[in-house]
């Protein structure tokens, strides 16, 4: 989060404007989608990616740390739903309490090992024990299907003990969907702009002079690990329910170097919104350009390559810089920042 | 004891040819303090390189074809050990042009331009080769089995293990040995310095990445004949590349070798107990040592860790 942001009367807020404005569109999909040439589950598939790219920048935007085998939490959330629905209870809220519970422990297991480390070393053990993760998916015959995965899924009512919604339907996941997105943008919102988050940033900005500040640095590496990770499960067991299904793939190192695409694409690194306006253009990019051609992977890889050359600040980085460039108030506002700063 | 010694020799020689994997993309780490993660795929593209001028459709011009085609099977197999990782090199010059923009920034930036390039890479062979596995030809004499102590040992993985050792003494000896290693590791160490020594930095980097990518691409003919040759192989060979050099250290020659030779082994004396699960004992290994030696077995200080 840039300072701008969080000085912002914004930051204070519970929910600002543009969290009003994003989740009413949002809430109009269904209406529209199917006239725009797309389907309902797009809009699903989109939501439940957005939770889980906030959940992972939360990692790498706010703290700052390079974190490439994320899919494993999303992964293993997936298996926690299904296998707490077919062993333990079919319940919806039990399943995914305990996928959200398995991420979290495993998110603090490895979080144990690797909050001591930096940079390179950091970055390949995430890499690690994701393909340990990986591995144990596909290996693990009797437990996850190997690589088949656990099939028939099912979608359970959500039950509030007065009223129950049947999510059987698309267009109503969709919308289920949509209040889990609501709680998790919220939550995250409140967490940046905490004076945990403030902390994040610290470290972000420079670990060695967070820690001689007097703040245990590898608790905040450990607990933010941890608590990505638990938000990745719940996106993971989202994703069982839309899929009907858990499977290895969307814990291999492909998959979670996508996440760090969409997050980087949209700009993730200076702005909140950055990992939703990813996953958007990512997924929209998948669908619109693989209608026309196998090798969408090809031109999306372009893109990137030259979001990194040239906006490395992504997307949400470019509407930003052109929003100041050509508003008087953003010109007025860097003519202050520059009064202040030469004061 | 006995029974052991086919898993140990395999994990050796398994060893030797991870270190010739990695040696490429230990070179730009060290070097130039850069992740290569496009390393993968340049692997794979020397693979389907070589392939493609040892099967019957070289990318010549046709009268040069049919000269090509009579030669027998091990000169054109020698000879596209040598022309089709120069190919490659031109596409590593087309990546590190890119990547020059990076340079001095965070890191995580040009592992990031790599591994979008990675992509179009991989994309790109999806594009030209299709899916589809493919057979690597290999002359006569490297070719076949033999018989030792009443166990058959393929010949090729020796012949293999034999040419990555090789390879290697070869680039220690050129670092080590050579004015120009010493201008190399001159300008990984103060490039400001060398800079002011009237040397051209950027064509220093430049070659360097070349180098790198040759090595790349060379090691993926080597192993395209035991790992077949695929689109995905890039990801294959990256990962424990990446691996050998945080377990050995970043900024350490003989450390990455000697984690390649460990995590071969790891591999190979896994295998004889449980196989379904080998792969897991290379990532299983890292764990263990990063968890107590913040910088992997002998690395030194690097602006990667910042």
């Amino acid at each position: 989060m840039t300072a701008a942001s969080s000085t912002s009367p914004d930051a204070a807020r519970l929910v600002t404007p543009t969290m009003l404005v994003l989740w009413l569109a949002l809430a109009t999909v269904p209406l529209w989608i199917a006239q725009a040439g797309l389907y309902p589950y797009l809009g699903v598939e989109i939501l439940i990616w957005s939770i889980y790219a906030l959940a992972f920048n939360l990692v790498l935007g706010t703290a700052g740390l390079p974190s490439f085998g994320h899919g494993a939490y999303f992964g293993v959330g997936a298996y926690a739903f299904g296998l707490c629905q077919f062993n333990l209870s079919p319940n919806l809220w039990v399943s995914l309490a305990a996928a959200t519970i398995a991420a979290l422990v495993a998110g603090i297991l490895v979080a144990l090992f690797i909050s001591h480390r930096r940079g390179i070393y950091y970055a390949f053990m995430t890499i690690a024990f994701a393909q340990i993760f990986w591995t144990i998916a596909i290996k693990a015959y009797d437990l996850t299907g190997g690589e088949d995965g656990l099939l028939r899924i099912e979608r359970p009512p959500a039950d509030f003990g007065i009223i129950s919604f049947d999510l059987r339907g698309n267009v109503a996941l969709f919308y289920f969907v949509l209040a889990v997105f609501v709680l998790a943008v919220v939550g995250l919102w409140r967490l940046v702009h905490s004076p945990y988050g403030r902390v994040l940033a610290a470290i972000r900005q420079s670990e060695m002079r967070a820690s001689h500040l007097g703040y245990p640095v590898w608790l905040y590496k450990a607990s933010v690990f941890a608590i990505s990770a638990a938000l990745c499960g719940l996106a993971g067991a989202l994703f069982a329910m839309a899929q009907h299904s858990a499977f290895p793939d969307v814990m291999n190192l492909t998959q979670s170097g996508y996440v760090v695409m969409m997050v980087l694409v949209g700009g993730g690194l200076v702005n909140f919104w950055g990992p939703v306006i990813g996953v958007a253009v990512f997924l929209l990019t998948r669908d619109v350009i693989g209608a026309f051609t196998n090798s969408w992977m090809l031109w999306f890889g372009l893109l990137f390559v030259l979001v990194v050359l040239f906006r490395p600040e992504g997307i949400a980085g470019l509407v930003k810089s052109s929003f100041e460039r050509h508003s008087l108030r953003g010109q007025g506002l860097s003519a202050l920042r520059l009064i202040f700063r030469s004061g | 004891m006995l029974d052991l010694l086919p898993h140990l020799v395999n994990g050796l020689v398994l060893g030797l040819l991870f270190a010739l994997i990695a040696l490429g993309f230990m070179l730009i780490v060290g070097l130039m303090e850069q992740i290569n993660l496009a390393h993968g795929s340049l692997f794979a593209l020397g693979a389907y390189m070589g392939l493609q001028f040892i099967g019957p459709n070289p990318p010549l011009p046709a009268d040069l074809t049919t000269y090509w085609l009579q030669l027998p099977l091990g000169w054109r197999y020698a000879l596209a050990l040598v022309i089709a990782p120069c190919l490659v090199g031109v596409v590593g010059i087309a990546v590190e042009v890119c990547m020059r923009r990076t340079y001095g920034k965070d890191p995580l930036y040009g592992l990031l331009l790599t591994f979008g390039a990675a992509m179009v890479i991989e994309e790109g062979i999806r594009l030209i080769w299709g899916t589809r596995d493919y057979v690597l030809e290999v002359p006569r004499a490297v070719s076949g089995a033999f018989f030792f102590q009443d166990l058959i040992w393929s010949t090729y993985r020796f012949y293999a293990a034999g040419t990555a050792a090789a390879v290697i003494g070869l680039v220690w000896l050129m670092i080590e040995k050579t004015s120009y290693g010493a201008i190399i590791k001159a300008g990984a160490h103060d490039s400001e310095m060398v800079r002011a020594l009237g040397i051209n930095l950027s064509r220093l980097r430049l070659s360097v990445f070349v180098f790198g990518t040759i090595l790349a691409a060379f090691a993926g003919i080597i192993l395209a004949p035991i790992w077949g040759i695929r689109p995905h192989m890039g990801v294959d060979a990256v990962v424990p590349a990446f691996l050998v050099i945080v377990l050995g250290g970043v900024g350490s020659f003989w450390g990455a070798v000697a984690a390649s030779i460990l995590v071969g082994l790891a591999i190979g004396l896994s295998a004889a107990y449980a196989s379904e699960w080998s792969l897991l004992s290379m990532y299983l290994l890292l764990v263990a040592v990063v968890t107590f030696r913040a910088r992997g077995l002998f690395g030194k200080k690097s602006v990667l860790e910042a």
